[in-house]
């Protein structure tokens, strides 16, 4: 009934058309996002379904998305990529997994940055900023790692940022030092820096 | 209206492709075991430029910049000299942020793994099963970038 020319072309321009729809989509419009300037960013809101990475790649599923243990993304519905999300928009250093993770494997909408332009890794990461249930209004703010962390950690409540506190942190500084060449060095930069 | 042949055909075709195309995508994603070496680092800062080139958020400069990411439950990557990163998603059998120091203790320091590797929409993650070699932090940055961010840099205690 068909050639072979003819079966391989339309085979090819399917999957050329899925893969340019992949590459060139823009998921701008409608984004609130703020802009921070970071490399290749560009605002992006979209649906899909919140996963653990690990679970989605491999079948290995604990419960509830590895209960804050493990990476979180979030499945594109338009394209079926699986967009790996690297931070909230707290800007202290938080990841996303705490916002997410009420999420897990529901249906979601997210509104944040895609960000990355690296010459190796042709790749592009999600930074959340806003989050919420697919067919719902209210949009929550990607904003809750301090506050768990503050729940996880009440000895270590005091003045200043969470990350001058954090046990895991300093015990680290105190074992390797600040730039990981041991605390005697740390204790030279500071009588040379003085 | 009548829908000729050849353009009907050629739809059917389409949508199956498509149909066939989207149940790859779809599929779990096979590992491939690999032996990996390169360094810890902290993914965020590294591909978003937040804290400067990826020269400077790298090595012994962004050391405490790291921990702070790492305990942050930002995701840690495997940076080989070639410049690929592997997302770490299991450390020596611990989920990537367990509460734990295991992979605190190992930020910007060379590794050399052997585990599980997966490639999806152009990411490699890395399943760690076994560090064969911890040659340590080997990157001297600071003597280039000083301290990253310089607020992490370290100061005198204060006295009370």
């Amino acid at each position: 009934m068909f050639d072979k020319t003819f079966i391989t072309a339309t085979i090819s321009l399917a999957a050329l058309s899925l893969v340019s729809l992949a590459t060139a989509a823009d998921f701008s419009a409608g984004s609130k996002a703020k802009k921070w300037n970071l490399y290749g960013e560009e605002k992006a809101t979209f649906s899909g379904k919140v996963v653990d990475v690990l679970c989605e790649l491999s079948g290995d599923c604990p419960a509830n998305c590895g209960d804050g243990n493990r990476n979180l993304g979030v499945v594109r519905a338009s394209d079926n990529r699986l967009v790996l999300v690297l931070k909230n928009r707290q800007s202290a250093f938080n990841g996303a997994t705490e916002d997410l993770l009420p999420y897990c494997n529901k249906k979601v909408d997210v509104d944040g940055l895609l960000i990355g332009e690296d010459e190796v890794v042709k790749a592009k990461f999600y930074m959340v900023q806003f989050i919420r249930v697919v067919g719902t209004e209210k949009w929550n703010k990607a904003s809750l790692w301090t506050k768990r962390w503050a729940e996880k950690n009440p000895a270590a409540k005091g003045k200043g940022p969470w990350f001058r506190r954090d046990p895991r942190v300093k015990k680290q500084l105190a074992k390797s030092g600040h730039f990981g060449l041991g605390v005697d060095f740390d204790k030279k930069y500071i009588e040379e820096n003085e | 209206m009548t829908i000729p042949l050849r353009l009907t055909s050629t739809l059917t075709l389409c949508l199956l492709a498509m149909g066939i195309f989207l149940q790859f995508a779809t599929a779990k994603t096979p590992a491939k075991i690999v032996e990996i070496k390169g360094e810890m680092i902290d993914t965020w800062c590294y591909f978003s430029g937040v804290m400067g080139d990826t020269d400077a958020t790298r090595g012994t400069a962004h050391h405490t910049c790291a921990l702070w990411c790492a305990a942050g439950g930002i995701p840690v990557g495997v940076r080989t000299e070639s410049g690929e990163v592997y997302m770490v998603l299991k450390y020596k059998g611990e989920d990537a942020l367990a509460p734990t120091d295991t992979i605190m203790e190992v930020q910007s320091e060379i590794i050399t793994a052997r585990g599980k590797h997966f490639i999806r929409d152009g990411v490699n993650y890395l399943v760690v099963e076994k560090v064969i070699a911890n040659d340590g932090i080997q990157y001297l940055s600071h003597e280039d970038y000083d301290s990253i961010p310089p607020f992490s840099a370290p100061k005198k205690p204060k006295k009370n």
